[in-house]
């Protein structure tokens, strides 16, 4: 690789001097020179490759000078990009083709160039959370690199402007228009590296970095948005639609519709996790071998305990709620889950150890691997999408529920008003679920998978939930194409919603786990002996 | 947080790899200097065409592990219907539920903090084992192990003896 740029330079160089050489040669002097050299063909061919593997030599000093050397994913994110740049570059040349000329190209060449800066600085930036030490050099690099785009960025603009307002519309506004996008990633980088910078110097975690970098993706990709839009319409108004900037503008928009649902979702599990989940007690925590399954630290104080009876730090789960709000051992979509103080004051006694029971699952070997090698479940029955209409119908109607409560329970339906509500609340969550679903089998049904699995395993959880004693289900449904909605819906069986919503038992993944570790345990654990042994006669034999 | 916590994490992992490392893997940092670059070493399990291969592969986590989850990518030659030609493996446990690339995959299998190195790596030889021919990763192989199991696992044992450095003889 080295060997062939340094090959391909010294043969450009040469070739150049060749043609210097000869225009020099033939015509003596400067100028007729120069003149002899712009008027040949291949001469100007000669001068641009030339031109292009100064470039490309340039651009590795630079980077030698403000990166080092640089990591292989950096590179392989670096190509990628330039791949989707180029070819956009390439559309938006078909719209200005007008416009077509050695300075255009050479402009394009530029933007690309700094873009690629603009790319590594982030990456470089990013990776400053993994890096273990951030050495001096690290910040003077970044800060003056930072400082030149920017005010390269700031010049471009700032031509494009003028430019556009003396002569008219013209391929500068795109380049007026990428440099805004660049100019705003010069921002967003800025202020990570300050939260980053800020977070290294501290020695204790510091919680509200991620809410900081939540907000931050926001209004950046808020601002990207609006500049696309604004671009978008301008460009369909003077020229066409500029079909080179759709990729970025889509993927803009996603990441900002993704950022404004984090923020949203985020900021609702992160309130009930403050004013709905309990502080986990001693007794709870050392139930739980005191580790909490996200860091793999010890929990002393701060823990909190969710809906299924699961223990976290506060602070894990946070961050963990500004990506997903769900369990994340049991995966229960908490924002669906009941709020768990019902749970505490209607704890019927064969479940008084519920957490006790159900934290050492946490630390529980993985659900099974997606792969397992679980046979296809269903021998003599309907394909699985049939299950859930093959089986007992789903949710059944409320009297028959209703008729299974105690008088003590139905008074307590009646009871106070607060309590009344909360039944109520709770069967519309109910319904909602079962309602979530028969949508959910009938999406299964017709083979529209997309987020799918998502959905299906929040509702199974809510369902599960309902269960008053261990489903007698045998059937181990761990195939990919078998979501675990399946089963459970067709073994609801509902019952008061407040006096049994404590029964967060049954983790819907243990009969799973328990049946397919029984089964392959023997035959893994002896596979498992006899290839370690191989493993390490291979490794002797080296 | 973060970066302290993913840190501080991967060492316990390592550790606890180190001491009590599930059979036929090795898996660690590429250097001390950065735990977010490891490679792995995975033995073909036994009993399958991948019997006896040695086949590395390196891990790359993203600075917000283990609320994300890591990239695994072999670096050796292989064939394998849930393995991108260029090496990638597609399994769910390495898919943050949500993002869906396949469109089948049940989220309980998928990423979430509970996750680990040793479960992921568990999960890629139970992979070898038992190929999921509806994944499109390499449509070639899972057409192969569909229907020529006989060339399928032709291939495979080339490929063994390949990361064995043997020649592909026999
Ligand atoms: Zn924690
Ligand atoms: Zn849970």
């Amino acid at each position: 690789m080295k060997m062939k740029a340094v090959v391909a330079t010294v043969i450009t160089v040469a070739l150049t001097s060749v043609v210097i050489g000869n225009a020099y040669y033939q015509k003596k002097q400067f100028y007729p020179s120069v003149v002899y050299l712009t008027n040949s063909n291949p001469s100007m061919a000669v001068m641009y490759l030339q031109a292009f593997i100064l470039v490309l030599l340039m651009g590795k000093i630079l980077r030698k000078i403000f990166f080092g050397q640089l990591r292989p994913a950096e590179f392989e994110h670096l190509i990628e990009r330039s791949w989707y740049a180029i070819t956009e570059t390439c559309l938006a040349f078909t719209v200005f083709r007008d416009d077509f000329n050695p300075k255009f190209i050479a402009l394009f060449t530029l933007l690309l160039f700094l873009k690629a800066f603009h790319w590594l600085a982030e990456d470089r930036v990013d990776y400053m959370e993994r890096s273990p030490v951030i050495g001096l050099l690290f910040h003077v690099r970044i800060l003056s690199l930072l400082t030149l785009l920017a005010q390269s960025d700031m010049y471009f603009i700032h031509h494009a402007y003028l430019f556009t307002a003396t002569k008219g519309p013209s391929v500068q506004l795109v380049f007026g228009f990428e440099y805004s996008i660049l100019i705003i990633m010069i921002v967003n980088i800025l202020i990570k590296y300050v939260l980053h910078a800020i977070d290294s110097r501290w020695e204790a975690p510091w919680e509200s970095k991620a809410a900081v970098l939540l907000y931050t993706e926001l209004a950046i990709n808020f601002l990207k948005v609006l500049l696309y839009v604004g671009f978008v319409a301008v460009m369909v108004r003077i020229y066409t639609l500029p079909l080179f900037a759709f990729r970025p503008m889509y993927e803009t928009m996603r990441s900002f519709k993704k950022a404004y649902n984090d923020v949203v979702l985020s900021r609702r599990a992160i309130r009930n996790m403050n004013t709905l989940y309990p502080d986990a007690t001693a007794d709870e925590l050392a139930a739980a071998d005191n580790e909490c399954i996200i860091c793999r630290e010890e929990m002393h104080s701060g823990a909190k305990k969710l809906p299924c009876n699961h223990i976290f730090h506060a602070a894990c789960l946070r961050l963990w709620f500004q990506r997903q709000q769900t369990c994340p051992t049991c995966r229960l979509n908490v924002l669906r889950a009941p709020a768990p103080e019902q749970a505490n004051a209607n704890a019927p006694a064969p479940h008084a150890n519920a957490p006790h029971a159900n934290a050492p699952n946490a630390n529980a070997p993985a659900p099974p691997p997606p792969t397992a090698p679980v046979p296809p479940p269903f021998p003599n029955m309907p394909p699985p999408p049939m299950m859930g209409w093959g089986m007992p119908p789903p949710p059944p109607p409320r009297p028959a529920s209703l008729a299974t409560l105690s008088v003590e329970e139905l008074q307590r339906l009646e009871g106070t008003e607060r309590r009344h509500i909360e039944a109520r609340l709770q069967l519309l969550h109910e319904i909602q679920a079962m309602l979530n679903a028969s949508v959910l089998l009938m999406q299964q049904y017709s083979n529209v998978v997309s987020n799918l699995p998502l959905n299906c395993s929040n509702v199974a959880t809510q369902t599960e939930i309902h269960r008053t004693e261990p489903s007698p289900e045998p059937s181990p449904v761990r195939v990919k194409t078998d979501p675990d909605v399946v089963p459970t819906t067709s073994t609801y069986k509902p019952t008061a919603g407040p006096s049994t919503s404590t029964d967060y038992t049954f983790d819907p993944n243990d009969p799973t786990l328990d049946s397919n570790r029984d089964q392959s345990d023997a035959d893994a654990e002896e596979l498992r002996r006899r290839r370690l042994q191989k493993f390490k006669e291979i490794h002797s034999d080296k | 947080m973060m970066a302290g916590s993913a840190l501080r994490r991967l060492m316990a992992e390592y550790k606890q790899l180190t001491l009590n490392p599930p059979e036929g893997i090795i898996a660690g940092p590429v250097n001390e200097e950065n735990f977010f670059e490891w490679e792995a070493l995975i033995a073909g399990p036994e009993g399958t065409c991948f019997e006896g291969g040695i086949f590395p592969a390196k891990l790359l986590f993203p600075p917000d592990y283990p609320l994300s989850p890591p990239k695994m990518q072999f670096v050796c030659e292989m064939f394998h219907p849930n393995i991108y030609a260029d090496g990638r493996v597609c399994i769910s446990i390495l898919h943050a539920p949500g993002d869906d690339p396949t469109g089948y995959e049940c989220s309980a299998e998928r990423w979430s903090p509970v996750q680990s190195v040793e479960k992921i790596l568990l999960s890629v030889v139970s992979m070898l084992a038992e190929p999921n021919d509806e994944s499109g990763a390499n449509v070639d192989a899972a057409k192969l192990w569909r229907e020529d199991r006989e060339q399928f696992n032709k291939i495979a044992k080339r490929l063994v003896r390949k990361t064995l450095g043997l020649p592909p003889a026999e």
